[in-house]
Order: C-alpha cells, then structure tokens, then sequence
C-alpha cells in the first residue's frame, strides 16, 4: 500500500535520512522503531508532505506523493497523528473533531462518525465543548487520535502516541491501537517504546542515524535484540523495559 | 580546526575588504580626473549612502531586526551637526525660534560631525533597551513607533529644528574626496565590527535566538551595544550628508528614505558587507537612471502629464522581484569572495 | 463625561477596531505585518473617487464596489508578492509587505496625482443628527452601527462555519490545519480578502471624514492598526479589538487634556505611552493562546 524508496531528507546541511526503504501492506500494523534523531519522524514527516525529501520516492496506493502538498496526501487518504498531539488549543473539542473530517463532511455520516468516536473515547463527549487547550495529556491523545480518523484514512500514522503519557494511559492508548488494527485500519506506528510497540505490531522496522538497520517481525527482532541492545545500551535481563 | 578555519575566513575577509577599498579609491581617481561634475555628484552621494547602508547592515544584518528607527538616527546627527556647524548669523536668520543658547555654538565641522554621531548614539542608548528587548512582530512595530516619534519631535521642534521649515545654510564640506575617505573607514569599520566578538555574538543571536542565549549570550545586551554603534554610524553619515546637501528638512529621515536605505540593503544582501555595498551600487545608480528618464519625460513632452514616482515604483519592483528571486540579496550572507583567494 | 465624548469615543473606537481587525486577520495566520495594509484603504478611496466623479453609479453601489476593490486589490497583493516569499524568511515577507506597500503609493501617484482628490459622498453622511440629546454627524453613529454588525457577522463566521474554524486553527497550529487537509493557499487568501474588506469598509469612514483622497491617505489608519494590535494583542482577533476602542479612548483623551501647544505631539506620546505599556506587558492587553509559529 505503502512503498518508500531509497528516501533521502536533511534539514539544511545535516542529512537526517540516507535513503530508506521501506513498505507497508494493506491491513498491517508496522512499527518504526529507533533512539532519538534516527530519522523516525522525519520519515512520518517526508511521507505526509510537512517535509520535502531531497530524493528518493514515495508511493501510495499506487501512485507517487513525493513533493505533494499535505493536504492533498491527506486526501488520498493518509492521515497523521503528530508529535506533542498538536491539538488546536483555542479550538474546542468539537472544533478539533470538525476539522477532522474536513475533507469529507456530511452531515448525517459525521453524526454517525462522532457516535463512534464516543465510544472508543467516551471522554471526548464529556468535553466536547471545551477548549482542546484544558484537556489533560492523555485525553489529548485520543483527541489526537480520534480527529485523525474523522477523515476515514487508509493509512493511519501515528509519531510517539506514548509519549509524555501515564503508565496507566500507555496502556490505554496500545490496547486503542490493537484494537484499531483489529478493525482493519492499516497502521504505520512510530514509537521509543519499543516493547510496547512490537507486542501490537505486524512487523517493524529499526532506524539508527538515518539507515535501516533492522527490519522484520518482532518475533524476528526479539531473536536479534541482543546484537540490538549492543547498539543501543542496556541489555535484555536487566530490564523488561527495552528502550530502543 | 576550527579556529584555523576562522583566521582563514577573517584573512580572506579582509583581502574583500581591501579590494572594495580599492575599487572604491580607484573610481575616485577616475571620476576626479575625467568624469563631469554630474557624475562626481552621483559617485560623492553614493558613498555617503554606503555609509548610511553599512551603519543599517551592522545592526540589521547581523541581527536580523528590522531597523525601522535607523534613518532618524541618521536625522538627529544631521540636524546635531548642521547646528554645531553653521554660523550663527546665519542659523539667526533660518531658524527664527531657535534657542539662543544653540544659536552661538560654533564650530569647525569635523568634530560637528562627531558630536552628531555621539548626540545620535546616545539618543539610541537612551531608548534603545525597551526597544531591544521585544522580538518580531511587535519588535518591528515598535521600532516603526520610534522612527515615527523621532520624527514627529523633528517636525515640531522648531526651537531646534526649524519645525517641518527647511533648515538651510549649513557650509558645504563633504568633497568626493572626504566621502570616499569617510566610506572607506565605516567599510574597514563594519569588517571590523562584523568579526568582532559582539558581532560574532549578534549573529549567532540572530541564528538562532534561544540557543544563543543557552550559550550564555546576552542577547538584549548584545543587540543593545550593536544597535548604540549602528547608531553612531547613522549620525556620522547624517552629518555628512547634511554638509553635502546644505539645506533640508525632516523630510528627509522619515519613511521613503528609511525604504531606500532598506532597499540598497536588502538588495544585495543584508548579512554581509559586500552585499550592502553592491546594493548601494546597484540602487544608486538604477536610481540616477531612472531620475534622468523621468526628469527628460517631464521636459521633452513626449507625455501630456507629469510623471511623478516611475523611480519608486521601479525600485519598489526590483526589491520585490530580488526577493521573491533571491531573498538573501544578490550576494547572499557570506562575503565575495576574490577569484586568487579562493581556496578550500 | 458628557454624552458627546461617549459617542466620539464610540464611533472613534469602532473604527480604530476595524481597522486592526483588518491587520490582525493576516497577521493572526502568517505573523505578517502587513505595511501595505493602508494601501487597501487608499485604493478603496481611490475607487469611489473614480465612480463618483466620473461615473453615474448611485452612491450605494459605490462604496460596494470599492469594499469589493479593496478586498482585490489585498488578494492580488498576496497572490503575486507574498505567495511566492511565504516559505522565505520573515523579514523577506516583511519588506515585500513594505515594497508592495510604497509600490502602491507610487503607482497611484504615477497614474492619479499626488494631490488629494475630492470624493463626493452623499450630504446626509455628514448631517448632524440628535440622539440622546447629543448632536454629532450621522457619520459617527453610522461608523458604530457598521462596527457591531461587521463584528458580529464576523464572529458568527468564525464560531460557527467551517471555514471560521479552520481560519481558527490556521492561526494557532499552520502546518498541523494542512494536515487535517485544510488548502493552505486558501486559508490565506480568505483572511487576505476579508483583510481588504475591512480596509475597505474602514476606507468609506476615513476618507468620509475629510471627504477627500491622496496617495498618503492609508498611513494614517495603517498606524492605528499597529499600535491598536500592538497594545490589544497580537495574537487574537479581540486583542485587536479591544485595543482599538483603548486606543480611540486614549486618544480622545489626549485631545482633550493635552495643552493646545502640545496637541502637535499627540501622536508621539501615544506612542510613547504604548512603548511604555508594552514594556510591563509584552503580550498586549488580551493573551492569545498561539504559538508563535512560520507558516513555511
């Protein structure tokens, strides 16, 4: 569904990617892993149009998205949660799931849509007239989330959902994520929590300064993890937590 | 490595430097020698603007802030020299209100000039740390606000100023030769400033604002020193100016004015000096240019109507189309370098 | 306080809040300042001294046409000079801001005149009427009728359409309102357009004040508008509003309790008065909520 090919991106004069390949099947949950600055969400970035690659080619659903503007990736049906959740603060919650569905509003399917998204995140219905700006962390995430599957996208990327949250929110948002995988929706996960990652994924991949290093099924990576841990510091018994 | 990489830049720098002194030099000799009055008026008045443009670059280009305020610095060392200048009779007879007390001061113009310069820095000192503290947008409006207040207070200082009147009789002192020699000092003066530990600091403040100040640097303080020498050049220049032009009025240190120093800035590229400098040229001469084509439309009658604003129209059109072209100006941020000193 | 300063005040502030309204609509979105601002006004003036003069078009029709000229002219403006710098720097925006703006200026002095040109406006605009006992000309109440309405609808536009919403959200996270598959280059152009409405709503009251038109005759609001976003706050619509009836009211005041000799500084101490203010309180009178972020 997704295919990227040898991608190259920098920021100014520093290369943050030297060409990345990488795929994503219909129906798939896969998961990017890697440390700080490995280039995980330059690629989420470079693939939604917010970043212009330098070279290199991006395909989706069969036809080429390098160069094209957010918006209209978005329309071909990829759809983003960023980094920090980006909610709109001054907008309300209703406002942030509005403009979710943006591109392809209609009156009695959005009604049906808000219903859904209520019971996935019964929060939302109990705040949905306040400013995005007082929800806590975690109930931005879901926002987060859940404005992203207004637009009905194909393929639902997500940059570091865990991040900054509560163990306990953590939780919730990886049990969303299976079961957001379990409907069918195809998934490319970014996340610095490895562990919890590819306990959902299909398959995963494993960036480090801006290469492959590592790509296959997490039963595959569990395998190599000790080569891994030598990378990245900190062994497999010490903790149970791998922190890629 | 890093340091031999500096000394390196800084030789080389230096040798651009050299060369548009010699550029600079080398013109004045020709134009002295061949070229009509014409043509030495135009070259006299383009070094006095590449004074102006190289006190605007060494603030503006080095930090990045809009310098809005500048052309009233250039204002006050004009007025503030052109007072301690002129002679008395003849400042009793201009200015009929003036303050008895400025009426007597007299004196030779050199050090008028410099006092021209001090009394504009120190009007800078005295205003300018409010003024440093505020980034972007309302940075830039209140640096518009202050131009507007300086100029307002000109218009009706009459006490000073001659109030909106023009202030005439200030004796003629800047020859070509006196410009050429004044340009030169600001240009080794701004290479000077441009490689200075406050420069370096002001340009790493403009680079990135929030890391600058991670490392340490006073950022206010940095841009306040910055902005105080930028202004001295201004009063400098302005002085100059005024003794070239002999009469004038507030007029001349507000908006379009402030637009044009802009303008030659920008044009060639306000983060280095050889862009201030073929920016000046640049403008200077399309300017004359066009002035000539205006004045002959308006006396030949080849149109029925007077043409006024073809040469602002024009330059308004260059910038934008330099900008949209190239934003960083026709140099760029990083000075020229010469064919032989080209080395990796 | 008499009722005659109240209803100066009113109206005064009513216009000085349109007219950073208008600044404020392109700013809130592309943290541009926008010098060429009153140049929307100018060429609205422009418009209806043309039709007035030359022209049979009834006055109504008139002052339409020169709102939609304005609203023109700030699209034109944005599409063939700032579009193309957008992604550059600031200070690139910003100097085409200020070009485009002395480009205007000039044209009009090139194709017009420099001298002011009289617009005919219908007599009962400057009639005097009484209300509540105070006589003051039709003008000032017209001007705060004119403000509540277009405050209104406005408000109406962006609490309740989609494209308020999103204009909303443009303004506090850019890059993020394009990844919800809002057209960026539409966002901008509608808050350029609704920009130049405003101007050209604000130019129907400003040159009704003299009844007269010259290239210059845009410098004057454009001030207001910065000094009024300035004190009420950059980063939201009220911030602009709000500020302006401050600014209307400080400068009533000024008028009347500066000392006639210094009334020729008034423009100098307002200034100094919100430099002044601006250094216990950076953010303006009203704290947006946004970021301060490029749009690139």
């Amino acid at each position: 569904m997704l295919t990227v090919t040898e991608l190259q991106a920098s920021y100014g004069a520093i290369t943050a990617l030297h060409g990345i390949s990488l795929e994503v099947n219909e129906g798939e949950l896969v998961a990017l892993l890697g440390t700080n600055g490995a280039g995980k969400s330059t690629t989420l970035k470079s693939i939604c149009g917010v970043l212009r690659p330098v070279q290199g080619s991006i395909e989706f659903a069969g036809e080429s998205i390098m160069n094209k503007k957010p918006e209209s990736i978005l329309k071909l049906g990829i759809s983003m949660v960023p980094e920090g959740r980006e909610i709109f603060t001054s907008l309300t919650v209703a406002e942030n799931l509005r403009l979710g569905a943006y591109t392809c509003y209609e009156r009695s399917r959005y009604q049906q849509d808000l219903k859904e998204m209520f019971a996935l995140f019964p929060i939302l219905e109990e705040r949905l007239s306040q400013p995005g700006g007082l929800l806590s962390g975690g109930e931005q995430q879901q926002l987060a989330i859940a404005r992203a599957l207004m637009s009905h996208p194909k393929l639902l990327m997500l940059d570091e959902p865990s991040l900054g949250l509560s163990p306990t929110m953590v939780d919730n948002i990886f049990e969303l994520i299976g079961m957001l995988r379990d409907r069918g929706i195809t998934i490319l996960l970014v996340e610095q929590n490895a562990e919890r990652a590819l306990k959902v994924a299909d398959r995963a991949y494993v960036l480090k300064t801006g290469h492959i290093e590592f790509s296959g099924t997490p039963a595959q990576l569990e395998k190599e993890l000790d080569i891994a841990s030598v990378y990245f510091g900190g062994s497999k018994d010490k903790s149970s937590e791998v922190t890629l | 490595m890093r340091s031999k990489r500096t000394i390196l830049d800084a030789v080389l720098d230096r040798s651009t430097i050299v060369a548009l002194i010699a550029v600079l030099v080398l013109v004045a000799f020709v134009m002295n020698a061949f070229a009509p009055p014409v043509f030495v008026d135009v070259y006299t008045y383009l070094c006095v603007s590449l004074i102006m443009v190289l006190g605007l670059q060494m603030f503006m280009g080095n930090s990045g802030i809009l310098n809005w305020t500048y052309v009233g610095f250039v204002g006050i060392g004009a007025f503030v020299a052109s007072i301690c200048s002129t002679p008395a009779a003849v400042k009793a007879m201009g200015v009929p209100n003036m303050y008895p007390a400025l009426v007597e001061i007299n004196m030779p113009v050199l050090p008028a000039l410099l006092i021209g310069g001090f009394v504009a820095a120190a009007v800078a000192a005295a205003v300018a740390w409010p003024l440093m503290r505020l980034s972007d947008a309302v940075g830039v409006i209140t640096l518009f606000a202050a131009l507007i207040v300086i100029h307002v207070i000109m218009t009706q200082w009459d006490n000073v100023t001659n109030g909106p009147r023009t202030f005439f009789g200030v004796p003629f002192f800047t020859t070509l030769w006196i410009a050429v020699i004044g340009a030169c000092i600001t240009l080794v003066a701004a290479h000077l400033f441009r490689e200075s530990s406050l420069g370096l600091r002001l340009r790493a403040s403009r680079d990135d604002r929030h890391a600058a100040k991670a490392i340490g640097i006073n950022v206010v303080a940095v841009r306040y020193f910055s902005f105080v020498a930028s202004s001295f050049i201004a009063g400098v220049g302005g002085g100059l100016w005024a003794h070239y032009i002999t009469s004038f009025s507030p007029k001349s240190f507000y908006i379009t004015e402030a637009f044009l120093l802009l303008t030659m800035l920008v044009v060639g590229g306000a983060g280095s000096i050889s862009g201030a400098f073929s920016g000046t040229v640049i403008v200077t001469v399309m300017r004359e240019l066009l002035r000539q084509l205006e004045g002959w439309l308006n006396n030949s009658g080849v149109i029925s109507f007077e043409v006024y604003g073809l040469t602002e129209v024009s330059v308004a059109i260059l910038l934008i189309v330099i900008l949209i072209w190239r934003p960083g100006g026709i140099i760029g941020g990083s000075e020229i370098r010469l064919p032989f000193a080209r080395k990796k | 306080m008499s009722g005659e300063f109240v209803i100066n005040t009113l109206s005064l502030g009513s216009l000085y809040a349109l007219m950073a309204l208008g600044l404020v609509f392109v700013y809130g979105i592309l943290k541009l300042v926008n010098f060429a601002y009153g140049e929307y006004i100018m060429v609205a003036g422009y418009g209806m001294y043309v039709l007035g003069i030359y022209t049979p078009t009834p006055w109504w029709a008139t002052m339409i046409i020169a709102v939609l000229l304005a609203a023109l002219t700030s699209y034109l403006t944005e599409l063939v000079a700032f579009r193309p710098v957008r992604t550059k720097s600031l200070n690139a925006m910003l100097v085409t801001s200020f070009a485009v703006s002395v480009l205007l200026q000039n044209a009009v002095l090139l194709i017009v005149s420099p001298r002011a040109r009289a617009v005919p406006l219908p007599a009962a605009f400057n009639a005097s009427v009484t209300l509540f006992g105070v006589t003051t000309p039709l003008r000032n109440i017209l001007t705060i009728i004119t403000a509540v309405v277009l405050l209104a609808g406005l408000t109406l536009l962006m609490k309740y359409t989609v494209l308020g919403i999103a204009m909303r959200a443009a303004a506090d996270k850019f890059t993020t309102t394009r990844l919800m598959g809002v057209q960026a280059n539409m966002v901008i152009s509608v808050a350029f357009i609704i920009s130049g409405l405003l101007a050209g709503v604000v130019s129907i009251f400003w040159v009704g004040r003299s009844s007269s038109v010259d290239p210059l005759i845009g410098a004057a609001p454009l001030l207001i508008a910065f000094i009024a976003t300035v004190m009420g706050g950059m980063n939201s619509l009220m911030g602009a509003v709000v500020g302006g009836f401050v600014y209307g009211l400080l400068f009533n005041v000024l008028s009347i309790t500066l000392p006639a000799s210094m009334v020729n500084y008034r423009d100098a101490f307002m200034f100094v008065i919100v430099i002044l203010f601006l250094l216990f309180r950076p953010e303006g009178i009203i704290r947006g909520s946004y970021t301060e972020e490029r749009v690139g």
